[in-house]
């Protein structure tokens, strides 16, 4: 049996083929369009994180360069106490000692030490930072315990009435 | 299974030419459409609804074809560029459809009224419904190539240029399957 007409189309149409393509072609696809989902904008998601990270950059370079700036003042503030301060060291016994052997001086003498003469600037900077960062930390804890003692406090008060 | 022995009977040369033209074109929306052309993919749609409806239909009731013949090109959209080779496109939405048909036969197990529904509303159907469903009753590599001759009105070279297959087999089945259906019909053989 020729069966060009199945496979391709051409040649003799077979009537039967032909039939049950009639018949079938009810059930036919019939064009649909295709929705496909919308293309999400990341634009503003990414606007943000780019201007928090700018932020977070402006923050650490701000840090880094603030006390550079700010040193002179401090070293003013440091120098000012340390220098009045009253040498006792040469009435000590210790350092009329020293005078006599001067091999143990080194160790023994308390010499007056300031900020500005025996520091670097560099480690007088680092000094007075950690000094600075260490007051704001012990500020911290002061305000939070009080905060904690004024919140205890009433229920105290409350709890004694209760009692009372 | 009936297919693969069939595919031993052709050369691969002559399998190569048939399918030359068609690749190229799907190279090129694929890779468009990879590339964010979104047009591409309403232009495969087009070009690959036919197909898929036809294999669906083959397997799924009538009244789910539509919405799963959507649902698959929207998966294939979304997951386009998990595919290796883009000159594959056809053989590859053929996959995911023939696998979703499985997929809902297994679901539609758990669901067995609206099943029997489905199938009730499709057999008050005209004559068209029972041949469809005489069709539906060969062995499956028959039955879809059958969909698409008889139903989908593509020829043989293309069935084969789309679905992957080589042209042999798709020859042989639509024969040996359109042999059954007369059969089935009552036609006689000859005629």
């Amino acid at each position: 049996m020729n069966d060009d007409y199945l496979w391709d189309k051409t040649g003799e149409p077979d009537p039967q083929i032909q039939q049950l393509e009639e018949i079938l072609g009810t059930f036919r696809y019939q064009p649909r369009p295709l929705v496909l989902p919308q293309k999400r904008n990341y634009f503003p998601l990414l606007a943000i994180a780019a201007s928090l990270l700018l932020a977070l950059l402006a923050g650490a370079i701000w840090l880094r360069v603030r006390p550079h700036s700010e040193a002179p003042k401090q070293q003013a503030n440091i120098a000012e106490p340390a220098t009045p301060k009253p040498i006792e060291t040469p009435k000590s016994p210790e350092v009329r000692s020293a005078s006599n052997q001067p091999l143990l001086a080194p160790k023994r003498i308390h010499k007056p030490r300031s900020a500005s003469s025996v520091l670097p600037a560099r480690e007088r900077e680092e000094a007075l930072m950690a000094k600075e960062q260490l007051m704001i930390a012990l500020r911290l804890t002061t305000e939070k315990l009080h905060l904690v003692h004024t919140r205890t406090q009433p229920n105290q008060i409350k709890n004694q009435h209760r009692v009372g | 299974m009936y297919a693969t022995a069939d595919m031993l009977l052709t050369s691969p040369q002559a399998h190569a030419a048939e399918q030359s033209q068609e690749p190229a074109i799907e190279v090129v929306l694929v890779k468009a459409v990879l590339q964010g052309d979104r047009e591409g993919f309403s232009r495969l749609y087009d070009r690959y609804a036919p197909l898929v409806h036809g294999i669906l239909l083959a397997r799924v009731p009538r009244a789910e074809v539509d919405d799963l013949v959507q649902d698959i090109f929207l998966h294939a959209f979304k997951k386009l560029h998990t595919l290796r080779d883009a000159a594959a496109f056809g053989p590859w939405i053929a996959m995911i459809a023939r696998n979703r048909a499985v997929d809902f036969h297994r679901r539609s197990k758990e669901m067995v009224e609206i099943n029997d529904d489905l199938r009730g509303s499709e057999q008050h159907d005209s004559r068209a419904a029972e041949i469809l469903e005489l069709i539906r009753s060969l062995p499956e590599a028959y039955r879809e190539t059958l969909v698409l001759r008889l139903v989908e009105g593509m020829t043989g070279p293309e069935i084969a240029a789309r679905t992957g297959l080589t042209a042999a087999s798709v020859r042989v089945n639509l024969h040996r399957g359109m042999k059954l259906l007369r059969k089935q019909l009552g036609f006689m053989e000859d005629l």
